[in-house]
């Protein structure tokens, strides 16, 4: 082989492994990403049974019952519509009533959210992003308390606003 | 002074130690042989040849291409070492560092004063916790972290929590004042102002809402002592917030007989009284309508307040939740009058008239036929300021 | 006073950084040895100032100080005192403070053991060095200034956030960061490379200690924070492809990649260009973690802290590096010279496909990772990228450099015999294989395409073996002559088959965790037993406990094998009372390299709880794996031909760094 044909199998080799990576890329996005959608969204959109999405929100009070063995059932709200979800499993330490949870799942064909996955973060004052960013659009959320305390140069009243 | 002198000290450390080369920076020059790249280059080059003699003898490496590889490496070893020799002659000359002394010696202190006294606290003393609670003053934070540690060397101390519970409470704590008050329950006994505080806890936990938990508190003190007004204002407010309003109003105007007339809480259960449909009491009028009052027995009406208003956002948004999910609710189970009427008494709350009028219909209709559930539906809607809505429930209902 | 003292030494840091940052590239134009000579000394009076400074911090915490608001929010008088340390590091402000004191004790580090250097480039590096340090200082200073003082200050702090108040994060921070940041020092080598415009061959020889240096700190840094997660989150995985992972993990395969072709520029001068994008690019993609991290763009289990404005800042200082960096490897990299030639199969060649893939594979987890950033940001859509999608993509990928692994240091360079390599091997092979088959039968079964992984992953092993078999010539040699001459080789070639040795450990383990794993969920009550991996678990009961700054509900779990208890384990659900937070403590009952893992759910009604139990039999393979690769690096840092021009000197940067090290695991 001589120099420049060399290089040209190098370069060609190079080439193909790069365009099997995108087209794996391409093929596993398809196949796996999941939207993120809220219960008012679903009014608006019609997610097809099956199809994995995920869920977020705050669970509505005083809807989350236990049923059978680890199955728990609640309901996923954003102040205009509700889902209810079904979860098998182990919650997360953090998961409560009134609190933002992201779940990941899929509806069955009965137009009930199974999920496969609840998400709450480990921060007490913790609000999924995607859940914060649209109830602060909405207006039924706001920013927790005590942030104005975060620069510390507020020093006229210190004592005064020590947070729980 | 002392920070000012070493802050003084400091800047002139990095100053000196920034001069130096700049000061025998010809010294330095003239003095040492310093490295220079071709010196690692031949070092590189030479290594690379033993390398492959290496490689060759393990038969990594086949003998000819070896060879090509000794030759590849041998020009580039002669030519690196070409350049050091031409190198060697390149004296420095001497130079002036005039401008760089002049930023190294002006440089830190400006850029160190400006910005230190822009973002420093230099009349700040350091803190450490040990030494303020060696000499605590009368800063109350500072008595109950002393007290905590206490009690948390001794946790079966239970005058201790007794004492910390209500502390606790002013400083708007209420899970710890919970926990507080617990302990002293379980250790030295339940009385009616420990039961009483702990469902002030209980309450303030949940934003002003008398949960079954506090409810049963106060209660509880009221077994031990009928008469402590303060237990039973929050029975009342309980019952208030459940939609009793007849009940309450009973109670209210109960506590009001059994009080001095010049107690201070009375402007606040006159205002109650008026809430639930009572005539307000002649001795008290309110001030200003807007919970001046004092809760009976206590400050902690206030810091409820406070404690309200400090978490606006999040109480706004549990009541969303709550409310949503009794909607929910309601629509399986209609059949529930209290609960009818505490949906239109929190849309009233959240200011969406709509939704209030709304349930208010739907209740209407459900209950057409139960007289009682009808005038307290009627009697919500005008104490909430929905009556020009709902003249005719039956036509209300058809919309 | 010594807090001031700190908030003033950080300040003057910045007027030691900003004179570095200038003067010294001036000397390097001109050729002023004085002024070149100020970068050194300059550099390490700047790590002394940051070290003052974080020692400052440091006292604070330790002695409870809560007139300084970081210390306040992050920390509580009754927290045991090693987490006032780690707690330094534990919060936003503090773990900058970190990433600084590391940047400058790099610098520090280039300063003191670069006395070989060419005198320009070293002046060059520490310049370059220094307008990292700079651009960080204003950073804390203006944006995450951890001195901010309170007053009157408040009797007790808010406490660290539960799940870091762990042993975990006490190392694994200072590790990911000895990493991350290490890299900076390749960096910083490239552009001043570039800014010389010209490449020594010794330049790749200088750069390749740092840049094993710090891929081995980044090495131990991961597999920490992959065990922390593991053990401290309750939830029983070990690597979640979460943002934060993915960014520390992107640097670590750039390094990876960086590591072999620096290998290829140093032998035989080839890649060169590569290697120096190589280097901009590892860094650019620590600085972009860091940013991913500190800006709380992207939903993560890890960020604690996030404020839009930080995010900015970030993102300028992202720009302005990455660009710049970028712009100037436009602009002179047509200057450098090209290298040595080779064929398609030779050692280079092996190495250069080792990059391709690692590179490709880098490309492909940041294309996961800042995808579902740029289509939000782009049509706000908002969507997810999660595990089947890296495990797909990633996993896919690596399988090829799996494979291709053992055959690289048996190629030559220049021209290679893969006829040859695969001649030489094939007994390694089917040995992998059979082992593969082996293992699998002793585990009941599995899938064939587990058992091939596993196989992948004695293959890994066994090639590791085969190239010190074939270096010392065992089999056609004596035993005590090839011994000699195995014992003669240097030792990066030790460190080589260490390190693919440990990649072959983790891959076992990987393999054989996912495909003899078994996962449990059920509602125990007292006195029910619960089978998992072979072992009868008992759930005894509940009792309350208490620690210093939390109470805590610990069931109690009895483990037998056949009817014979073997052991038992603790699980407990805390309650931290300062912040009122819950978290699960996950039981782990550790048998040889497999684990018994239990974690507690919510109580059920009629007393009982749901309780999750994992069988994970090697797991700690992974992680031992990683150990083993880590260990790798430090037998290949101890070569002394490292050390270009100065054969006599002690005492180089790794040695003085390894303490550091002891801590891990």
């Amino acid at each position: 082989m001589t120099r420049k044909q060399k290089r040209l199998t190098v370069i060609l080799g190079g080439m193909s492994f790069i365009m099997v990576a995108v087209l794996l890329v391409m093929f596993a996005f398809s196949q796996s990403v999941a939207y993120f959608f809220m219960p008012a969204d679903l009014a608006k959109t019609d997610v097809q049974p099956g199809t994995r999405i995920r869920l977020g929100g705050l669970v509505a009070e005083g809807s989350v019952k236990r049923g059978q063995g680890s199955t728990v059932s609640f309901t996923v709200t954003d102040g205009t519509g509700n889902v209810p979800v079904t979860y098998t499993g182990i919650l997360p330490d953090l998961f409560r009533e009134g609190q933002g949870v992201v779940t990941e799942g899929a509806f069955d064909v009965s137009h009930k959210f199974v999920a496969d996955s609840v998400l709450a973060k480990h921060d007490e004052k913790y609000m999924p992003k995607e859940v914060a960013d649209r109830l602060k659009k909405d207006g039924v959320w706001e920013d927790g308390s005590g942030k104005g305390m975060a620069q510390g140069t507020n020093k006229a009243d210190g004592q005064g606003v020590i947070k729980q | 002074m002392m920070l000012w002198i070493l802050l003084a000290f400091l800047t002139a450390a990095v100053a000196a130690a920034l001069l130096i080369p700049l000061l025998r920076g010809n010294a330095i020059a003239a003095g040492e042989g310093h490295a220079s790249g071709h010196a690692g280059d031949i070092e590189v080059y030479r290594d690379q040849l033993k390398e492959i003699e290496r490689d060759r003898e393990q038969g990594l490496i086949e003998a000819e291409q070896a060879e090509y590889a000794r030759a590849e490496v041998g020009r580039r070893l002669l030519a690196a070492a070409a350049l050091k020799d031409g190198e060697v002659q390149a004296g420095s000359t001497r130079r002036k560092h005039g401008l760089a002394t002049a930023i190294v010696t002006i440089l830190p202190p400006a850029i160190g004063l400006c910005l230190y006294i822009m973002l420093g606290s230099p009349g700040l003393p350091d803190q450490p916790l040990e030494a303020r609670l060696a000499a605590p003053g009368n800063d109350i934070a500072l008595l109950v972290t002393k007290a905590e540690r206490h009690l948390a060397e001794n946790p079966s101390d239970g005058a201790g929590w007794d004492l910390l519970g209500p502390i606790y409470m002013r400083m708007q704590r209420p899970g710890d004042a919970e926990l507080a008050y617990r302990n002293a329950i379980r250790l030295i006994g339940p009385s009616a102002a420990r039961l009483t505080g702990l469902g002030e806890a209980l309450m303030t936990l949940s934003d002003g809402v008398i949960t079954e938990d506090a409810r049963t508190s106060f209660e509880a003190a009221l077994k031990l002592e009928p008469d402590d007004t303060r237990a039973r204002f929050y029975v009342a407010l309980g019952l208030e917030q459940a939609g009793k309003a007849p009940e309450a109003l009973a109670a209210f105007e109960d506590i009001a007989k059994n009080s001095p007339a010049d107690a201070p809480w009375m402007p606040l259960l006159s205002q109650h009284i008026a809430k639930n449909g009572g005539a307000p009491l002649a001795a008290a009028a309110p001030e200003n309508g807007s919970g001046a009052g004092r809760a009976p027995g206590g400050p902690s009406q206030e810091d409820v307040a406070a404690a309200e208003n400090l978490s606006q956002g999040d109480r706004q948004q549990m009541i969303r939740g709550m409310v949503d999910s009794l909607a929910a609710r309601l629509k399986e189970e209609p059949n529930n009058l209290d609960g009818w009427l505490r949906l239109v008494r929190s849309y009233a709350v959240l200011g969406e008239k709509d939704k209030a009028g709304e349930a208010l219909n739907q209740g209407l209709v459900q209950f057409s036929a139960d007289a009682n559930g009808k005038s307290q539906l009627l009697a919500l809607a005008g104490e909430v300021g929905l009556t020009a809505q709902v003249q005719n429930p039956a036509e209300g209902a058809k919309q | 006073m010594i807090v001031e003292l700190g908030h003033y030494a950080l300040v003057l840091a910045l007027a030691t950084a900003l004179i570095v940052s200038i003067l010294p590239m001036i000397g390097a134009r001109r050729g002023d040895v004085a002024l070149m000579t100020l970068g050194t000394t300059g550099s390490i009076a700047l790590f002394l100032l940051v070290a003052l400074s974080f020692g400052a911090l440091t006292w604070a915490y330790v002695v409870s100080d809560f007139s300084v608001n970081n210390v306040w929010e992050n920390s509580h008088s009754m927290m045991p005192l090693i987490y006032k340390y780690s707690g330094v590091w534990g919060n936003h402000e503090g773990s900058m403070m970190l990433w600084l004191l590391i940047l400058t004790l790099f610098s520090a580090l280039v300063a003191v053991f670069g006395r070989n250097l060419p005198e320009t480039l070293k002046a060059n590096v520490l310049g370059v060095q220094a307008w990292i340090a700079s651009a960080f200082l204003f950073f804390i200073l203006l944006t995450s200034n951890p001195f901010l003082r309170l007053n009157p200050a408040p009797a007790e702090g808010q406490d660290l956030n539960p799940v870091l108040q762990d042993l975990g994060l006490a190392v694994h921070p200072p590790l990911l960061y000895l990493g991350y940041v290490g890299f900076s020092v390749c960096f910083s080598f490239a552009v001043a490379a570039l800014i010389e415009g010209r490449i020594d061959a010794a330049w790749a020889r200088w750069v390749r200690p740092w840049t094993l240096a710090a891929w081995t700190f980044l090495t131990a840094g991961i597999a920490m924070g992959s065990y922390w997660a593991y053990y401290e989150l309750g939830w029983g995985g070990w690597w979640f492809w979460d943002p934060v992972e993915n960014a520390s993990f992107m640097p670590w395969l750039a390094g990876t990649a960086l590591l072999h072709s620096a290998l290829v520029m140093e032998k035989r001068e080839a890649l060169k260009i590569w290697t120096v994008l190589l280097a901009i690019m590892t860094f650019s993609l620590s600085l972009l973690g860091t940013f991913l991290v500190r800006s709380g763009v992207l939903t993560s289990v890890h960020s604690f802290a996030t404020d839009p404005t930080r995010g900015i800042f970030i993102l300028c200082i992202l720009a302005l590096f990455i660009g710049g960096a970028f712009s100037l490897f436009a602009w002179r990299a047509p200057m450098l010279k090209a290298g040595g030639l080779f064929a398609p199969i030779s050692r280079e060649g092996g190495l250069v496909l080792n990059n391709l893939i690692l590179t490709v594979a880098t490309a492909t987890v940041l294309t996961g990772t800042l995808y579902p950033l740029v289509l939000e940001t782009l049509t706000g859509e908002k969507i997810s990228v999660g595990a089947p999608f890296f495990n797909m993509t990633f996993g896919l990928l690596m399988l090829p450099l799996l494979i291709a692994v053992p055959f690289g240091p048996m190629l030559a360079w220049k021209r290679g015999d893969l006829l040859g390599a695969l001649q030489r091997i094939y007994v390694f092979a089917a040995l992998a294989l059979a082992a593969g088959f082996v293992f699998a039968y002793l585990k009941g079964g599995g899938p064939i395409l587990s058992i091939f992984g596993l196989a992948l992953g004695f293959w890994g092993m066994f090639g590791a073996i085969a190239d010190l078999w074939y270096r010392g010539n065992f089999g056609k040699l004596k035993f005590s002559v090839a011994f000699r001459r195995l014992a003669g080789l240097p030792r990066s070639a030790f460190g080589t088959a260490i390190a693919h040795f440990g990649l072959g450990v983790t891959v076992l383990g990987i393999f054989a965790a996912t495909t003899f794993g078994t996962e449990t969920v059920v509602d125990m009550k007292q006195g029910a037993t619960v089978n998992a991996g072979g072992y009868q678990v008992t759930f005894d009961g509940m009792k309350d406990a208490a620690g210093p700054n939390y109470t805590e509900q610990r069931a109690h779990f009895t483990v037998r094998e056949g009817g014979a208890v073997i052991s038992d384990v603790w699980s407990s659900k805390r309650l931290y009372t300062a912040r009122r937070m819950p978290t699960t403590e996950a039981g782990i009952l550790t048998m040889a390299l497999s684990q018994l893992y239990v974690s507690l759910g919510d109580p059920i009604d009629g007393g009982g709880m749901v309780v999750r139990i994992w069988w994970k039999p090697f797991i700690l393979c992974i992680w031992g794996g990683a150990l083993v690769m880590m260990f790798g690096g430090f037998v290949s840092l101890s070569d002394r031909r490292l050390r270009v021009g100065a054969p006599n000197r002690k005492a180089k940067a790794v040695k003085a760094a390894k303490p550091v090290m002891e801590p891990a695991e």
